[in-house]
């Protein structure tokens, strides 16, 4: 029906002018450089998370001292998944060029992905119920971090960011569902700008999680870790003089639901990926790097691998696997592999390359989200 | 600033699985009666709770509603939203194969996402260790599941957002499906809210001395706090001039919406920034004061609730407050459903003409100040032509959506 568009229009690129990062590779995106090998991480100390954790391969943030970043008051009953995204915005606000004014902070989002919040905060609430001498005998103080919002309202509280405050849970595409909606939320006009990143706890229910369900291959870890990104229009980071890092081009997501045939999930990958880069304005041969992010995964990293095949012909020379270094990172695996192609520009500055950061999740969900970096010339 | 090129976007299918029954007109005729849907608790043992009614669905039976899922695969909210998002579909009477094929997602909103299979994990943490958690429990887990359980269900290949920003999640996801299907993104999008009943959130609304004994009365001088409960509920979105090409029921038009954040506590909110959260609804719907014919408030039930709606309202408009009620007085607080419940009620009222009631008010507290009207009781003949639907969350998250009569 002629009414039904749906038109495949070009969007209007995005800037990333600022980023915090956080993972077991340590903080900043410099530890995020291809240069750098795992080695050369610090090593966590686990006993500090759990003394209950699974007999698999985990990676923790070594050395998280919130305290440092947030100062000492309020943070004591802070879950580790608020403690990892606040340090991760405290790190993006506190290293931009030209920091946000306070006429800015009133028009300034947070979009946080996250797939459960903090299941442990959430379990070890709902366990109070069952142990306690009464089941109501829970501490009030905990209630709001078994809310899967909690993260991004302290994100706020914390940096009076009073935008759009939104939580979006897309399980492994988390953090490319928050880009797409913070992308909305400032293309409507509802903010200026925007925090938008994703964040995973390491916890013993979900270590448990992944080692009961046998989704991970043998060798792969699981992780944790946090990144968030400052997203503005061209022309308002220009005002502000705040260079871009990146370009942020199309985002597109996709979910036909559980069950979907592996041969069907790659083709809807594909699909995706062709309509982003049609948005993009950017060709098939144009791409030259591709962050991808079910590494360890096992069936998905094929399936992944398959569908950018389907969309570029082959995969480019720069394929990135951020997950062999990081681990399963889940709800913050699209934040950290966008992470790794800025950590990548970092060290080759001048380098024109437009780039994919792709994802698959076991529910049937794709997505991919089309990256410039910053050498680039800006459409206009 | 309003894009002229944009498409004008109506509601024209709704979906309930509620307390009140099963299906939106079913839903409606128990809320415009001023019924209850509150009973005690069965969903989990509430044995040892000083508090032990809240508004449940005891009669759902996902294999009668749902074609495609197995509900064994699934969590309880997914299924409310994957059920209500069916019901909804058939409430539209259009082909769903049109439907499937056509540039389709969902966006739903929630709470506590998959709260009751966390607590079936959490009590085999307890009983044993994690070592005996069931690893088909721990697939339902992720909240994603909700929206990408009424994609599977309805054959949808679009996107699937499940937006968790609490109890003004449903107008978070009202907000955003406005916006794929206004800007061409998206041709129809399914919105809605859902979340289950879980000891968990009665034991911290307990603790927080914000829960009522056996009646949630919104608005009145003998109120006692809230009542827990769940549902899911749902919208389906579509552009205008398709939905008049084909001769839809069109319950309502979205005009707009606005969100934003208090950024000052975790649980107390701010009459001052919901009063800019309803300016900015009202600058992005194009829409005054004066138009607003009634509000559909989030209405918890709690004295701290009502004081600060209240006064939110009066900085925006004045001595002339609209008609306020609150349908959680008749089914309790369905969390991340709550907000797609009452848009669901403002669409009725506006296609059907009457104001929906707050049920089990006797005497509007007279601390509110003058002028507020409740609409006690059950509901009242009216012709309301622009609405606005309050959606407030822990975090300081709000969200409010401006519902039009279709033209």
């Amino acid at each position: 029906m002629s009414t039904l568009t749906a038109p495949v229009t070009t969007v209007t690129p995005l800037l990333i002018t600022g980023t915090g990062v956080l993972s077991s590779a340590g903080q900043g995106l410099g530890t995020l450089q291809p240069s750098l090998s795992s080695g050369d991480a610090p090593r966590a100390d686990l006993s500090q998370i759990s003394d209950d954790l699974p007999p698999i391969a985990l990676q923790a943030v070594a050395d998280l001292n919130a305290e440092e970043y947030l100062g000492g008051k309020g943070i004591r009953h802070l879950d580790r998944t608020t403690k990892l995204a606040l340090v991760a915005c405290a790190r993006a606000l506190a290293g931009l060029p030209v920091p946000l004014t306070d006429h800015d902070k009133p028009r300034t989002g947070v979009v946080i992905g996250t797939s459960t919040g903090s299941i442990r905060s959430s379990s070890e609430f709902s366990r109070d119920t069952l142990v306690q001498e009464k089941p109501y005998l829970v501490r009030a103080n905990l209630f709001p971090n078994s809310v899967m919002n909690c993260c991004a309202g302290q994100i706020a509280i914390r940096s009076k960011l009073r935008g759009v405050n939104a939580t979006i849970a897309g399980g492994r595409l988390s953090s490319l569902n928050a880009i797409r909606y913070a992308r909305n939320a400032i293309a409507g006009g509802h903010v200026d700008r925007a925090l938008v990143g994703g964040v995973e706890e390491l916890c013993p229910q979900s270590a448990w999680g992944w080692h009961l369900s046998k989704a991970l291959s043998g060798e792969a870890a699981v992780g944790e870790g946090c990144a968030v990104f400052m997203v503005e229009r061209p022309e308002d980071a220009a005002a502000a003089g705040r260079p871009a890092l990146a370009q942020v081009l199309a985002c597109e997501v996709s979910s036909a639901g559980a069950g979907v045939h592996h041969v069907s999930l790659a083709a809807a990958l594909t699909q995706c990926v062709e309509r982003a880069l049609r948005r993009s304005e950017v060709s098939a041969d144009q791409v030259s790097a591709v962050s991808l992010g079910c590494s360890g995964h096992v069936g998905l990293e094929r399936i992944e691998e398959r569908g950018v095949r389907g969309a570029l012909g082959a995969l480019p020379d720069r394929t990135l696997r951020i997950t062999q270094r990081l681990g399963e990172t889940f709800s913050a695996s699209g934040s950290l592999q966008l992470a790794a192609l800025l950590a990548a520009w970092q060290e080759e500055p001048g380098k024109d390359e437009v780039a994919l950061v792709t994802s698959v999740g076991t529910e049937g969900n794709v997505g991919c989200l089309v990256v410039r970096s910053p050498s680039a010339p800006l459409s206009d | 600033m309003r894009d002229t090129t944009a498409r004008r976007v109506v509601v024209t299918g709704l979906g309930a699985v509620s307390s009140l029954g099963i299906g939106a007109h079913t839903f409606a005729a128990g809320i415009r009666e001023g019924r209850s849907g509150v009973s005690p608790i069965r969903g989990f043992d509430a044995s040892g709770f000083p508090r032990t009614m809240a508004g449940e669905v005891h009669d759902f039976e996902p294999r009668s509603i749902l074609r495609r899922l197995d509900p064994e695969q699934w969590g309880r909210s997914g299924l409310f939203a994957a059920s209500a998002a069916r019901l909804a579909l058939e409430d539209a009477d259009i082909d769903p194969a049109l439907v499937s094929r056509a540039h389709t997602g969902s966006a739903i909103g929630t709470t506590s996402g998959e709260s009751a299979v966390i607590e079936q994990l959490t009590e085999q943490w307890v009983k044993d260790s994690f070592k005996r958690l069931d690893p088909a429990a721990i697939r339902k887990v992720p909240a994603s599941q909700i929206a990408t359980a009424v994609n599977a269900e309805l054959g949808l290949s679009g996107e699937a957002q499940t937006i968790a920003t609490a109890c003004s999640a449903s107008n978070y996801a009202l907000g955003y499906a406005y916006d794929m299907v206004r800007s061409g993104e998206a041709d129809f999008m399914f919105s809605g809210g859902a979340d289950s009943i879980n000891r968990w959130a009665h034991a911290g609304f307990y603790r927080l001395g914000a829960l009522a004994e056996s009646v949630c009365r919104p608005f009145d001088a003998h109120r006692s706090g809230i009542l827990t409960a769940e549902g899911g509920v749902a919208l389906l979105l579509e552009p205008l001039d398709h939905a008049v090409a084909r001769g839809a029921r069109i319950y309502a038009e979205v005009l707009g919406y606005g969100v934003n954040c208090d950024a000052q506590h975790p649980v107390s909110p701010d009459p001052s920034s919901i009063a800019e959260c309803i300016r900015a609804a009202h600058r992005n719907a194009n829409v005054e004061p004066d138009q607003i014919d009634y509000i559909c408030a989030h209405g918890t039930g709690t004295p701290t609730n009502d004081a600060t709606e209240v006064k939110a309202v009066r900085e925006v408009f004045g001595d002339r407050l609209p008609p306020i009620s609150s349908i959680k007085s008749a089914i309790g607080h369905t969390m991340g459903a709550a907000s797609g419940f009452g848009a669901l009620m403002c669409c009725l009222a506006l296609y059907e003409g009457f104001l929906p009631p707050t049920a089990n008010v006797t005497e509007t507290d007279p601390a509110l100040g003058p002028g507020v009207d409740p609409v006690p009781g059950t509901a009242r003949p009216a012709a309301p032509r622009i609405v606005q639907n309050h959606g407030f969350a822990f975090g300081g998250n709000n969200a409010i959506t401006i519902l039009g009569r279709a033209a």
